[in-house]
């Protein structure tokens, strides 16, 4: 599942650690996630939504 | 949760060797206890035996599971993951191999461990063991390669 945590982050000027500190997961989780190797679960990606202020579906993109 | 929240850290290091050592510590009691009381003559003595070992076995597991419920999301993914495929493919080729060898007439075991039934027995649960914890290992770290 392909995803914009990259950009968000990007635009907010923060780290990889400093977006894992606020989802409250590792810094290889979040890159897992950049990278879209590993799809997060229901109550994460609830969490990245709130974090980035931003509905689930745009931040998510489904790609089947 | 509200938004301002900031959440829990997932356990570290730190945490990991708390409960490693933990877990040893409770091994070692059970140990002693087997040790010097699992020799009684008689049914008390497989009685203290069987419930020392069961009461460190479900000590342990619950120490794990607690430190499993705090660990990061993909972590936990990781260790559920290289827990099935990997101990379970682990325990498929420890298998195949010691059914091979067996059925082939080759002597498996080295000398030392004895010949007795029982002792034989311990082996074979160690040696399936380290199989599991191999194919657990490895697996862990394909998991972790192909998600990073």
């Amino acid at each position: 599942m392909n995803n914009r945590l990259k950009v968000l982050r990007a635009e907010r000027d923060w780290s990889q650690a400093d977006l894992a500190e606020r989802l409250g997961v590792s810094r290889q989780t979040v890159n897992a996630l950049e990278t879209g190797r590993y799809d997060p679960s229901l109550p994460l990606a609830f969490r990245i939504a709130r974090v980035f202020g931003q509905p689930i579906e745009s931040i998510f993109l489904d790609t089947e | 949760m509200n938004a301002g929240d900031k959440p829990r850290r997932p356990y570290g290091l730190g945490t990991y060797l708390l409960v490693v050592l933990g877990v040893g510590v409770i091994g070692a009691v059970v140990g002693g206890v087997a040790g010097a009381f699992g020799d009684t003559p008689g049914p008390a003595g497989l009685a203290i035996t069987a419930a020392s070992i069961s009461l460190a076995m479900a000590l342990a597991f619950a120490a794990c599971v607690w430190w499993w419920r705090g660990i990061d999301e993909a972590a936990r993914e990781a260790h559920k993951w290289a827990w099935w495929w990997g101990g379970s493919g682990g325990m498929a080729i420890g298998i195949v191999l010691f059914s091979v060898l067996s059925l082939r007439g080759e002597d498996v075991a080295p000398a030392e461990i004895g010949a007795s039934a029982p002792d034989l027995l311990v082996t074979g649960v160690w040696a399936i063991l380290l199989f599991q914890l191999a194919g657990y290992s490895v697996a862990w770290a394909v998991w972790w390669l192909k998600h990073r």
